[in-house]
């Protein structure tokens, strides 16, 4: 059974008169334990497909099953389309967001960035404390984990990030150009991480421009106009 | 649940302390307006504790007929000043013919230095008063005794003496009845000693009094214009019916025609309730309204920084809102940075006004009641909730994706 189901998905911003198709019409599925690179041109869409997958935005149309859950339905009847907070329990429970900004919350140590969504899933303190620990430990972060963000280089803050992204044990891991801001050599260490990670059974979607990069996965998606040109499986 | 809740509430804490300077500012208002309130409160509570203590001093079945009345206007003055004086004789005739009345007596009063040896106490407040005064006065006799009929009929030289006045003359004499003091120069004995009734606004006691008989203090020190007569109304009758029936006797001593006004007054203890009354609701209007105002003030610049706070926080909301945090959870964050802002600018406000009744106190007995407190804070927590639910609900409806590429 795959772990999610794109069928159909439209996400179009309609600016004034101008109508911006930026998904139109994708179909994917994802199985679990996949390892899925997605490539194109600048404004092709990969983003927003990235933002749909991760319950931060919802299509204009089309079906959306993650995990066995309706998340939008192709042909609504009202019944299955998540609420606001509702999402906010999936990205909580089942993502794991790395972005290319890092997005760490600046005035707090990487031990409580990572504590976040252990905090917002409710997990008592003294559990919570142990479980960032121990994902800042495998990220070899456990000499930083009362520093803050400015006191660590790039590769040190996408390592929190991607710690903040394992603490809650998500289904899926998104990926949306992680080493994009991060040098050759840093971006090289991250992306051993994340290999590692999908070893060690995790299903990972990541968004790249480079083609080195994209070879790491075992699935690459080329997408061109907000729509699916090539889908490459190596076996 | 709890877990978030208590995270949000520490957030708001941490966020108000990083930018204590704004939020100081913001509260000034908050502050101002808690002080107005409970200040108001406390004047009210010491006006409430003033009359208590005048309580002690008239008592509320004693009518007083004077040329003035307790409370007039400046422009009535000089009519009040024209009317024929009060008489010494209304005393028993008032006595004789009211039925309601069962004991009258006349007073007047005069300033005078009373010395003991070395001991002197200047301005005390000498009232001159008929024997029946034993039977209408409020005050306590602590030791010794009230003179009698004879003493008063025979013009004697004795005097009751204040407990200020007793501190002053005799600091180490616990009970000075029997000796001999000077009363402007002329020898008077001591045959009792009032019970302390304290101070009115701290600064003038009423203590510093003695008492001798009216006809010694007419015969000694000549008659004052000044009379007053004290009526005790009699056990089972009502004191209205006992205003009318002593009106209508003093109109007939003074030949008044029906449809002429009283040329006197008739004073009694609730007219001093009414007018307390009065001066305590307009204390409430004002400071309700000072308050009110500072409050509205306050409570809009929380909001202003509230919504501030919000616009700088956007990206961290984004991103929280990412990571799974509901919407409640970053309203409460939110609120809670309010309520603490308006918390913080109330306690201010609280402490500042215990400060100034603590000074304040010493001229006047006021107290802060734990209600105010409880008020005042109630106050704060909701001009907090009502000026920080508008940006914190803003906050909470923030789109995700917006809110993290925002800069
Ligand atoms: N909020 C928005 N309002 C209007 N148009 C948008 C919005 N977000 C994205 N778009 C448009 O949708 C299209 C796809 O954008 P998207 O960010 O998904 O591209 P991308 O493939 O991620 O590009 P890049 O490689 O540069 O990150 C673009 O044309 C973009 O202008
Ligand atoms: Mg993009």
């Amino acid at each position: 059974m795959s772990l999610l189901k794109l069928k159909n998905i439209y996400r179009i911003y309609q600016i004034g008169d101008i109508e911006v198709r930026a998904l139109n019409g994708v179909d994917v599925d994802v199985e679990k334990n996949e390892y899925v690179s997605i490539m194109g041109p600048s404004g092709s869409g990969k983003s927003t497909l990235m933002n749909i997958i991760g319950c931060l935005d919802t299509p204009t149309s089309g079906g959306y099953e993650l995990d066995g859950m309706t998340i939008h339905q192709e042909i609504k009847d009202g019944s299955g389309i998540a609420s606001d907070d509702q999402l906010a329990v999936i990205r909580n429970q089942k993502i794991g967001f790395i972005f290319q900004t890092f997005n760490l919350l600046p005035r707090m140590t990487a031990l409580h960035n990572v504590e976040l969504p252990l905090i917002y899933a409710g997990v008592p303190r003294l559990e919570r404390l142990e479980r960032a620990k121990a994902v800042l430990e495998s990220v070899q972060l456990a000499d930083r984990m009362y520093h803050r963000p400015n006191e660590l280089s790039g590769g040190q803050r996408q390592r929190v990030a991607v710690a903040r992204a394992l603490v809650n044990d998500p289904s899926i891991i998104l990926a949306d150009e992680p080493t994009g801001n991060l040098d050759s050599k840093t971006g090289h260490d991250i992306m051993n991480l994340i290999s590692n990670l999908h070893e060690r059974g995790n299903t990972i979607i990541l968004v790249t421009h480079e083609h080195d990069i994209a070879e790491r996965a075992s699935r690459v998606i080329n997408m061109l106009d907000g729509k699916i040109h090539l889908d490459n499986k190596k076996k | 649940m709890f877990n978030q809740l208590y995270e949000s509430i520490i957030i708001g804490f941490k966020a108000v302390f990083q930018s204590k300077g704004r939020a100081l500012l913001t509260m000034l208002g908050i502050i101002i307006g808690i002080l107005s309130v409970s200040l108001m409160g406390t004047a009210i509570n010491g006006i409430d504790n003033v009359f208590n203590q005048t309580l002690g001093m008239f008592g509320d079945d004693v009518l007083y007929v004077q040329q003035f009345p307790w409370f007039m206007g400046d422009a009535e003055w000089w009519e009040f000043r024209n009317r024929p004086q009060i008489r010494e004789e209304y005393s028993e005739k008032i006595s004789k013919r009211a039925e309601s009345i069962s004991y009258a007596s006349v007073e007047m009063n005069r300033r005078v230095t009373l010395s003991y040896k070395e001991n002197n106490s200047e301005g005390v407040d000498l009232g001159g008063r008929g024997w029946q005064s034993a039977y209408i006065d409020a005050a306590k006799i602590q030791s010794g005794r009230y003179f009698t009929q004879l003493e008063d009929k025979n013009a004697s030289r004795v005097i009751l003496i204040g407990s200020e006045v007793h501190k002053l003359l005799f600091p180490n004499v616990e009970d000075p009845c029997g000796l001999d003091i000077k009363v402007n120069g002329l020898k008077f004995r001591v045959i009792g000693v009032f019970a302390e009734q304290g101070k009115i606004f701290g600064m003038f006691s009423i203590d510093n009094m003695a008492v001798i008989p009216f006809q010694t203090l007419k015969a000694v020190f000549g008659r004052s214009q000044w009379l007053s007569i004290s009526l005790k109304t009699r056990e089972g009758f009502d004191k209205d019916y006992a205003l009318e029936e002593v009106r209508s006797i003093t109109r007939g001593l003074r030949g008044l025609r029906p449809l002429e006004k009283d040329n006197f007054a008739i004073n009694q203890q609730e007219a001093m309730e009414d007018e307390l009354g009065k001066i305590k609701t307009s204390i409430a209007a004002v400071g309700i309204g000072i308050a009110a105002l500072s409050l509205l003030v306050g409570g809009i610049g929380i909001m202003n920084i509230m919504f501030v706070s919000v616009k700088e926080r956007t990206k961290e909301i984004g991103i929280r809102k990412a990571l799974g945090a509901k919407r409640w959870v970053i309203l409460v964050q939110f609120l809670f940075e309010a309520i603490i802002i308006a918390l913080i600018g109330g306690l201010i406000g609280l402490g500042l006004t215990s400060l100034l009744v603590g000074v304040v106190n010493k001229f006047f007995v006021a107290s802060m009641s734990l209600g105010l407190v409880l008020t005042a804070i109630g106050v704060s927590i909701g001009v907090g909730i009502f000026s920080g639910i508008v940006p914190a609900s803003q906050a909470a409806k923030l789109d995700p994706i917006e809110a993290m590429r925002y800069e």
